[in-house]
């Protein structure tokens, strides 16, 4: 769903070529990252000192990672990419990417080999994004995944570090493989004993981006802590007093601080919203859970589609449809729950399941490609990452994982491709590869990974 | 030598303190003589080295020029002194050397000078800055107050800490922009484990955000609880053997009830079991053979117990037995017209299968209601048709891998004794094992089961009889542990678990929702045309409630879902209809109820809010403190549309964050002058000195009585407070600071591959010991002497094996005392190994380090830094071309290096028996024999740690008094020590060394000094 007028892209041509507002910002000393908008068009001109501390222009994009999820595998006779002549052909499963498919790749051939092995289900996904051993029992323990290692590395320069959504409840108690069913349902994890708390609702998700909740609070605490101190200060010696100050003006620090950035934030925003540029809005969702799964994970996509377009974080995770999934597809015709429908994963039914999720992406991919941003679109400075916990559902086969990524991520990811690993033997098709060479190219630069150890070859 | 002592004169402690004109007489007199005397010598013996220009050890004396300017820098000039009067200054290389009169002078002012101001400000509580706490004392107050340790600080930057070592006072304790943003971070890392009770909250040691984290919490707070219930039948007779023989085992007064305390199981089942074995007549069915089993036992013999343990054991195996003999079974049921196995697809598709979640919970309520009760059919009755054995292999889901599963039945085998019963008999052969059944369950309590009912072999690991296939939920089936086993007591306690299950963790609502009966079935009008169109920015407008009248946990959705299960029902097994409308007004009602609960709960929430409050800011709340508080929660509710859990995160967050939980400020009451701390004060200040935490509610009582500024009740609640383990935190606070070993975990020196022994838990043992040791002195109330001499150590198995004592077995948290230690020269702190680790740099010892370790941080002696040019030693011992020894003596030839050395080589060189790690040892990393002589000043020869022990005895006993009371004064106080402490320190020897020198009479000192129960007023410096 493209929202933006056509004209304004070509309307809102850079004021100086390799000027970016980010650079400029640094430039004059400002180290809070802005939603790159194109709202300086019809600005003063810079002055020129600001416009030789300016970098490149590609290097200064925010880059944007988002990790979306289904479980239980896809329709492997319908999940297929080949090259060819006219860019990459796409199975049917895959064609909902047709349009965008020169920004796509198809990764094959991948595998978590921690996760082979232990057990079906929980322990075929607990550990899909930390590529760690994992423990049965009541002891939840795995990794921290890696969409939260971006994050941590990234987090700090927006106002979320990272979303983590899920159109489905997650469950809790135990697998029968006895891994904690906490494994089926989060693939994001702050730490190895605790997944990062899925959101399900909508509104709430919304929210988080515009109340700036976390700042906010933090302001409240710490308005209330500085009245404290003021009350105090009244009944201690002066010398007490030194003391307290001390605290007070820490505290005032770290508040104006925090009040720069939500000003800028917002004023960047209205700025951008006055002048009739390009940022996709959308109208808060309701509250509850949407009954549909449809208008669920429509409205998931463009919330995270907003947060990327105004910067509000730059790390997104969708559980799709978990792991063990109990979600129904009258509308696919599809009458058994998605668990029991992988179990016959060949079946047109399930082949419809997996395009479903799979055309989620699509459209997430084709909304931030509608969004202009520098030379291109925010897709292209971002990767959208889509996957499941193993490639049949029948038999519970994740030797090979589908993954498929949309998004160059600012010219460091080549796309239109089709990559297969699958006879590169078992060091050189590690997932977790995978994951460093995406993590480098987000700012997340590590030695190692999971079990891997090195950049996935060819990526 | 003289006393050392540690004297800090606060800048402005001296001009501004009130005038008396005789002191103020005095102070003409010492200045006039400063001026007139003191003054040249300076100038004539100090400057060329210590002047502007020169300025050796940082010390320019030309930068005096009063008695004010002097007293102001008190601890240099008490160094000027000591140096004087020991004739090491002006050094043997000077050029001009005062003459004895003259120097004598000079000493002599400075003496006077001393006693002038100690005279005019003895006891004076001095400058105690508030200070926020330090990273120790926050994460144990966090500990104390949350009752879970996080320790928040762990990631925070070390404190610095003031001239005596310690990191506990506002000199050093500072607070910046970036240290206030890890405490926001901590406090809210902290308020993530809060979770809401229904009366109060508490904190849980994993963060309580995630659905997994608060079922987790939950379901082990109920296993835990089972897990404390004895169940074993085997105890029980034990403690009803004992019972019949107390006479034999000599305790013919005790109670059946004694017997069930001394055996750890519940007195009431016991009692039932007492009964049953005793009292109840049996002539037939299963009690016979057990009573016979009873009777059977032997009595108590010497060194014979095993013999009745086993027959305990035997009468244990016989119930277990015939008991699984005629456990109920029930088959899966379905409702409605459905196929015949049972596998219907999807949950509604016609009628309800066997694995719908409604008709396995009915089959849970079957086995939950039948575990005190038995399966007739399984009673042989002679000239009855044997029953045939049930049909589960047309049982409704019985095929399915992921369904409900095949019942397993019970297969007797014909003529089972156990079961035989003669004709027309079956009546009271019934009647028989319905008593035996109800007093023996066939299980107590479901903890963990597997996928299917029957099949757990393979699948363990669902708790507390939970879940179908991947479905979850937890089903409570314990009611033969409740109503067999449990006091009233106890059933309250259990009966509040599974409603606090409800409550924290929302279990009965997910399962439902996991059922999903409802869920996103049709594709309405409504849903379809839902799709999000391009609008403005819409800010929400409304709280979002968890009770949508959308939800399908609603009433409303509940009970349409119910009628639409009816209307499936029809036409099918009665029963399946039944456990239909058993089911879903039993949903209902639980959802409604912890709604009801969550609501009604809310105050007390708020409650507890301000107790908590009260707790963390160590006082009694103001009406504004609380409406303060009430009003911040108010506001996020009702202004920022939090939910009130999160509301109630919010408000934790900001007591966190307050000044009076994180800063310790003595409130002052008068605007000048000396006063009394308030009892609350006083109160934090013994608490933080003796715990490093915040005060526990005794203590908090006497604040409230106002009576704990007098001696009798403040040194009793020392007594009490060094008892407690929370004096764990002074061994480690004040010892690992005292004697310098606190950041000894984050070692970094030692050479693991030349020393593969030093594992990281040797080091932690290393580090663990003088904890142990110096806890095991205050708490046991040991001489302080015994830091010295003491022939005893505590240890573990590793330390014990790096000590060659004899080996331990036990784990690494298993410390013993061993009594001994001298065997192999341990005992006391000198020899433990984690100081002769740390002051060795790697490959060779140090008797340098530590001997500096032993003058200065044992003994208090003060040694200047050392001066930049010093030679370095190679550093590795094998490399050596001579001994270190003879390598340190030919440095000490050099006059100027002689000074300093001579005071601490020596004191090192006695510990070169052992290796770098701490370890004993004949011979040094270059093969040679290792020699521990030393000579000390006054020209004793001593060899070794007895020999250096004997010196300190004679001659530096007193120095390590003062300066073990000295530290502990400064902790105590939080400040650096004042001329004007000289009389109490002298105070604290004296009274210790008459005590039989106990550590807890320093304590008894320091806590009813009036430095200590004082404070000044809030004018009092004002102008500095």
């Amino acid at each position: 769903m493209n929202t933006q007028p056509r004209q304004s892209r070509r309307q809102s041509t850079p004021i100086a070529p390799g000027f970016t507002r980010r650079t400029f910002l640094q430039g004059v000393g400002v180290t809070m990252a802005l939603p790159w908008l194109e709202s300086l068009a019809g600005a003063a001109p810079l002055p020129s000192a600001a416009l030789d501390q300016a970098g490149g222009t590609a290097n200064a994009l925010p880059k944007r990672f988002a990790v979306m999820f289904m479980g239980c595998g896809v329709n492997p006779d319908h999940w297929w990419a080949k090259n060819s002549d006219t860019g990459i052909e796409l199975g049917k499963t895959l064609e909902p990417l047709e349009p965008i498919k020169a920004k796509v790749n198809v990764i094959n051939g991948l595998f978590n080999k921690k996760s082979t092995n232990q057990g079906i289900h929980p322990a075929q996904t607990g550990n899909l994004l930390t590529g760690v051993s994992f423990k049965k029992g009541s002891i939840i323990q795995s990794g921290i995944s890696m969409d939260q290692v971006i994050a941590n590395h990234v987090g700090q320069e927006t106002i979320q570090p990272s979303m983590v959504l899920a159109c489905e409840q997650p469950m809790t108690g135990y697998h029968e493989s006895n891994f904690s069913n906490a494994y089926s349902s989060h693939i994001s994890w702050q730490s190895p004993e605790s997944p990062v708390p899925n959101e399900m609702y909508p509104s709430l998700a919304f929210d988080s981006l515009f109340e700036n909740r976390g700042s906010l609070r933090n302001l409240s605490v710490l308005d209330r802590v500085k009245d404290r101190a003021a009350q105090l200060s009244r009944r201690i010696s002066a010398t007490d007093k030194v003391k307290l100050d001390e605290y007070l003006s820490s505290v005032r620090d770290v508040e104006k601080s925090i009040e720069r950035m939500r000003v800028d934030k917002d004023k960047a925003f209205e700025r951008a919203r006055d002048k009739d540029q390009p940022v996709f809005t959308m109208k808060r969702p309701d509250n509850g859970l949407p009954e549909d799964l449809r208008e669920h994970a429509r409205l998931m996509c463009d919330i995270i589609a907003l947060a990327f377009q105004t910067d509000k974080t730059r790390v997104a995770s969708l559980i799709l449809a978990r792991d063990l999934s109990s979600l129904y597809y009258p509308f696919l015709d599809v009458n058994q729950q998605h668990h029991g429908a992988s179990h016959t994963d060949t079946s047109e039914g399930y082949e419809r399941v997996a395009r479903f999720h799979l055309s989620q992406m699509a459209y997430l991919a084709k909304k931030l490609d509608a969004m202009p941003e520098g030379e291109g679109t925010v897709l292209d400075n971002s990767c959208v990452m889509f996957m499941s916990n193993m490639l049949s559902g029948t038999r519970h086969d994740n030797k090979k994982l589908p993954i498929v990524t949309a998004g160059g991520l600012s010219g460091t990811l080549k796309t239109g491709r089709v990559l297969n690993y699958l006879e590169a033997g078992d060091e050189n098709r590690k997932v977790c590869s995978l994951y460093l060479g995406l993590m480098d190219r987000m700012g997340a630069k590590l030695d190692h990974f999971g079990d891997a150890d090195s950049r996935l070859a060819g990526l | 030598m003289r006393t050392p002592s540690l004297l800090a004169v606060l800048a402005f402690s001296s001009a501004t303190l009130t005038s008396a004109s005789a002191a103020d007489a005095t102070l003409k007199r010492l200045d006039t003589r400063f001026k007139t005397a003191v003054h040249p010598f300076l100038e004539t013996y100090c400057v060329s080295c210590h002047g502007k220009e020169k300025a050796e050890a940082e010390l320019d004396l030309t930068a005096y020029s009063s008695v004010a300017d002097v007293l102001k820098d008190g601890p240099r000039w008490d160094l000027v002194l000591e140096r004087l009067e020991s004739e090491e200054m002006p050094p043997s290389k000077a050029k001009k050397h005062p003459a004895p009169g003259v120097r004598s002078e000079a000493v002599d002012w400075f003496q006077a000078l001393r006693k002038y101001e100690i005279q005019r400000h003895a006891g004076d509580p001095g400058i105690v800055l508030a200070r926020r706490l330090s990273n120790a004392e926050f994460n144990y107050t966090i500990r104390d107050l949350t009752g879970v340790d996080l320790k928040p600080t762990r990631e925070f930057p070390a404190d610095p800490s003031n001239t005596a070592g310690f990191d506990n006072s506002g000199e050093s304790l500072t607070m910046s922009p970036s240290l206030l943003k890890k405490y926001l971070q901590a406090a809210r890392e902290v308020a993530n484990h809060l979770f809401l009770k229904p009366e109060g909250f508490a904190f849980a040691a994993h963060p309580m955000l995630a659905e997994t984290d608060r079922d987790k919490y939950a379901v082990h707070q109920i296993i835990d609880f089972y897990h404390r219930q004895n169940t074993d039948y085997a105890a029980y007779f034990r403690a009803a053997w004992s019972f019949k023989h107390r006479g034999a085992l000599g305790k013919p007064k005790a109670t059946l009830a004694d017997f069930a305390a001394a055996n750890r199981v519940s007195a009431k089942y016991l009692a039932t079991i007492w009964a049953t074995l005793e009292t109840e007549k049996a002539d037939l069915g299963p009690l016979v053979k057990l009573h016979a089993l009873w009777r059977e036992l032997p009595a108590p013999r010497p060194n014979e117990t095993a013999v009745a343990q086993k027959g305990f054991e035997q009468m244990r195996d016989y119930i277990v037995k015939v008991r699984a003999k005629v456990e109920p079974r029930f088959l899966n049921i379905t409702a409605g017209k459905i196929a015949a196995n049972g596998q219907g697809r999807g949950n509604n598709a016609q009628g309800v299968n066997s694995g719908s979640q409604v008709m396995m919970i009915w089959k849970n309520v079957q086995y939950a209601t039948h575990r005190m009760k038995f399966d007739p059919v399984q009673l042989q009755v002679e000239g009855e048709a044997p029953v045939p054995p049930l049909d589960v292999a047309n049982e409704s889901g019985a095929g399915g891998e992921f369904g409900p599963g095949r019942t397993v039945p019970l297969i007797n085998q014909p003529g089972d004794p156990d079961l035989a019963v003669p004709e027309g008999q079956r009546a009271r052969y019934e009647a028989a094992w319905a008593k035996f059944c109800a007093v023996f369950p066939d299980k107590f309590y479901m903890e963990e089961r597997g996928r299917n009912y029957f099949n757990t072999k393979i699948d363990r690991g669902r708790y507390l009889s939970a879940g179908f296939h991947s479905n979850m939920g937890y089903f409570r089936d314990d009611q033969p542990l409740y109503e067999l086993i449990l006091d009233d007591q106890q059933r309250k306690e259990l009966d509040a678990l599974w409603i606090n299950m409800d409550f924290i963790a929302s279990t009965t609502s997910r399962m439902y929702v996991e059922f999903n009966p409802g869920r996103r079935q049709g594709r309405g009008a409504a849903a379809e045309a839902a799709v999000p169109e391009v609008a403005a920015i819409e800010l929400p407008a409304t709280p979002v409630s968890s009770a949508q009248a959308l939800e399908i946990t609603s009433e409303a959705k509940i009970m349409q879902t119910f009628d639409r299960f009816l209307a499936q029902a029809e036409g099918g097994d009665p029963r399946g209809t039944q456990a239909i409308k058993d089911y879903f007004p039993w949903i209902n009602a639980t959802l409604r109820a912890t709604e009801k609960a969550k609501l009604d709960a809310e105050p007390s929430h708020l409650k507890a809010l301000l107790e908590f409050a009260g707790r963390a800011y160590r006082r009694p709340l103001t009406k504004e403190d609380k409406d303060d508080l009430l009003s911040f929660y108010r506001v996020a509710r009702d202004r920022d549309k939090l939910d009130h859990e999160a509301a109630m995160r919010e408000s934790i967050v900001s007591v966190l964050m307050a000044p009076d939980l994180a800063y310790r400020i003595d409130l002052a009451q008068t605007t000048t002058g000396i006063h009394r701390l308030s009892d609350y004060d006083l109160a934090s200040r013994l608490s933080y000195f003796l715990w490093a935490s915040m005060p526990d509610d005794e203590l908090l009582a006497h604040a409230k009585a106002g009576d704990l500024h007098e001696p009798k009740v403040i040194t009793a609640q020392a007594r009490r407070m060094l008892k407690d383990p929370r004096a764990r935190a002074l061994a480690v606070e004040f010892g690992g600071n005292w004697l310098d070993f606190r950041r000894f975990e984050g070692i970094g020196t030692v050479d693991v591959e030349r020393f593969p022994a030093f594992t990281s838990e040797l080091r932690q043992a290393m580090f663990e010991e003088p904890i142990r040791f110096t806890l095991d002195v205050i708490q046991a109330n040991r001489s302080v002497l015994d830091f010295l001499y003491a022939k005893d150590t505590f240890v573990n198995p590793v330390l014990a094996k790096h000590y060659g004592m004899p080996a331990m077995t036990g784990r690494a948290d298993e410390w013993v005392r061993v009594a001994d230690a001298d065997r192999y020269e341990r005992g006391g702190i000198l020899p433990m190994a984690v100081f002769l680790t740390k002051n060795a740099p790697g490959l060779r010892t140090s008797p340098v380090k530590r001997g500096n370790w032993v003058v200065k941080n044992v003994l208090g002696e003060r040694i200047p830094p050392p001066p930049p040019n010093v030679p370095e030693l190679p550093q590795d011992e094998a490399k050596l071309d001579l001994p270190l020894r003879d390598m340190l003596a030919r440095h000490r030839a050099d006059p100027n290096c002689a000074a300093c050395h001579a005071r601490f080589d020596s004191f090192g060189l006695v510990f070169e028996g052992f290796g770098p790690v701490g370890d004993r040892r004949e011979k040094d990393l270059g093969g040679r024999a290792v020699d521990t002589h030393a000579s000390f000043a006054g020209g004793a020869e001593v060899a070794g740690l007895e020999g250096l022990r004997q010196h300190i005895r004679d001659k530096r006993q007193t120095d390590f008094v003062n300066n073990l009371s000295s530290k502990l004064l400064v902790y105590a106080l939080g400040r650096s020590l004042m001329l004007s402490d000289d009389p109490l320190i002298q105070d604290m020897r004296r009274k210790v060394t008459t005590d039989s020198y106990r550590f807890q009479t320093l304590v008894d000192s320091i806590v009813t000094s009036p430095q200590f129960l004082n404070k000044r007023g809030r004018d009092d410096f004002a102008q500095r």
